[in-house]
């Protein structure tokens, strides 16, 4: 029995405790996002944030129309369920504390918080809505947006060296509560479990598909938590340590979900213009670089800084908010001028209408295995490895 | 993932890097930049919040040539020790 127990033990902390590989947690975030599109819809982050910031906009006055009820509305219940599926791995790992970085840091947040709410309005979505999630439904915006987005990690990445030298800081602190901590990721699953159940029974016509949404999303959380998955990262460090393993894991889960993908919408199970935005030109482009600027600055991107947020990083929680608001501002005006149907921000191009479902697949692997073996060989040579 | 060395007892550090509170990617960045100014043998140590530091670090050190020596656990906080290569 002893031995039973022991064999318990090591599945808890395999599963719950020990930080899972870059690459499992790809594979598992590729799996749910293909659930998540063949349940409702794909994976996004922006719109729930928009959805939760327009409320605010609302309620002080600015904005005349309200916006649909946050636990009505699936982009906002997507956040939801993956905050939470977050905050449980990170509880269960007890690595739940609030985190208070020094002031430099909150005046980073705003500022890259900004960046990241322009960039996401231009391009559509952040660096999952308009980058990871839109290559898995091949739109060609995804490629433009990765473009700018390195450009602007880059650039960022300048500012953090500079920053290193003229702006020294410390004296952050935790307020931890360790013990605790598995407690409350045992409260939190319950709860998780609970709230499903009820979406399942309630009298909304989309009560099923939000409880869906909810705990699909809520399998996204846990599984970039657990595997400290992070597009920055993944982007960044290829400059900044010459580390790829976070690339090479981010390069896989492209190509799987959009096989994924790209078997729903052949199948017509889902339609072929879902998460192909109009943005292929000079949104994809210039918001990605906007928003690579900001992601760099912040220390998260969408996904990263909410799953920062349910760690109880102070300063993403700074970042997210902020985001939230200027998305929020930028896609009103947007809407005063009619910016996003005249076309302003490009065209919208699904891949497979000039490659054929093949020769796109085809394509994206390509540029993800050619950008595995750059950030690989890099590993080794140090070619593109900013000196500090 | 292999489980996370813990420093012997008697190390004593040449160099101490404050990065409580903050979150990646600066905890590796500040690293990076103090062990510059280090020389070959003298050990840094970092006080961290961030729980990707218990992945990041002793990776960084392995690929950057420096060896690491593990961490002791402290009151809201984790000390890492990095021994310059």
């Amino acid at each position: 029995m002893s031995e039973f127990k022991q064999a318990i033990v090591r599945a808890y902390e395999q599963l719950f405790v020990k930080t899972w590989s870059p690459m499992m947690g790809a594979i598992m975030i590729a799996f749910f996002c293909i659930l998540l599109e063949t349940w409702y819809r794909p994976w996004g982050i922006v719109g729930g944030l928009r959805n939760w910031a327009d409320w605010f906009f609302y309620g002080i006055g600015v904005y005349e129309d309200a916006p649909p009820h946050p636990l009505y509305f699936s982009s906002s219940v997507l956040n939801i369920g993956f905050i939470w599926g977050a905050f449980i791995a990170a509880c269960l790992a007890k690595q739940f504390a609030i985190r208070i970085p020094p002031t430099l840091e909150f005046i980073k947040a705003i500022v890259s918080g900004i960046l990241m709410g322009i960039g996401s309005a231009l391009a559509m979505g952040c660096n999952i809505g308009g980058f990871f999630v839109a290559l898995h439904n091949l739109a060609a915006s995804g490629f433009l947006m990765m473009i700018g987005l390195v450009i602007g990690v880059r650039l960022g990445l300048s500012y953090l060296f500079w920053e290193l030298e003229h702006l020294p800081c410390g004296g952050g602190k935790e307020i931890g509560f360790p013990k605790i901590n598995p407690l409350l990721g045992i409260l939190a699953l319950v709860g998780l479990i609970v709230a499903t159940y009820a979406y399942f029974h309630s009298d909304l016509d989309n009560g099923e598909i939000l409880g869906g949404c909810l705990i699909i999303t809520a399998g996204i959380g846990f599984a970039m938590h657990r595997s400290r998955l992070c597009i920055v990262n993944a982007l960044r460090e290829p400059f900044m340590s010459g580390m790829a393993e976070m690339g090479k894991a981010v390069s896989v889960a492209i190509i799987l979900g959009a096989i994924g993908v790209a078997i729903l919408k052949y199948q017509e199970i889902r339609p072929e213009m879902m998460y192909v935005t109009p943005t292929f030109g000079i949104g994809a482009l210039l918001g990605g670089f906007i928003f690579g600027l900001g992601m760099v600055v912040a220390g998260g991107c969408g996904s990263g800084s909410l799953w920062r947020v349910a760690e109880g990083q102070l300063k993403l929680w700074v970042v997210a908010i902020v985001f939230g608001l200027t998305n929020s501002v930028i896609r009103y005006l947007f809407a005063e001028y009619d910016v996003i149907e005249n076309g302003y921000l490009g065209k919208a191009i699904y891949m497979p209408d000039y490659l054929g479902y093949g020769g796109t697949l085809f394509l994206i692997t390509i540029v993800m295995v050619l950008w595995y073996i750059i950030i690989d060989w890099n590993e080794e040579t140090n070619k593109f490895v900013m000196e500090l | 993932m292999s489980d996370i060395k813990i420093a012997p007892d008697d190390i004593k550090p040449d160099e101490t890097l404050d990065c409580k509170g903050l979150s990646c990617p600066m905890p590796l960045l500040k690293t990076k930049k103090a062990i510059q100014k280090l020389s070959s043998g003298q050990i840094l140590e970092v006080l961290g919040t961030d729980p990707g530091s218990k992945n990041d670090i002793p990776s960084w050190c392995e690929r950057a040539g420096h060896e690491f020596l593990g961490i002791k656990e402290d009151q809201g906080f984790t000390r890492f020790y990095i021994k310059k290569g």
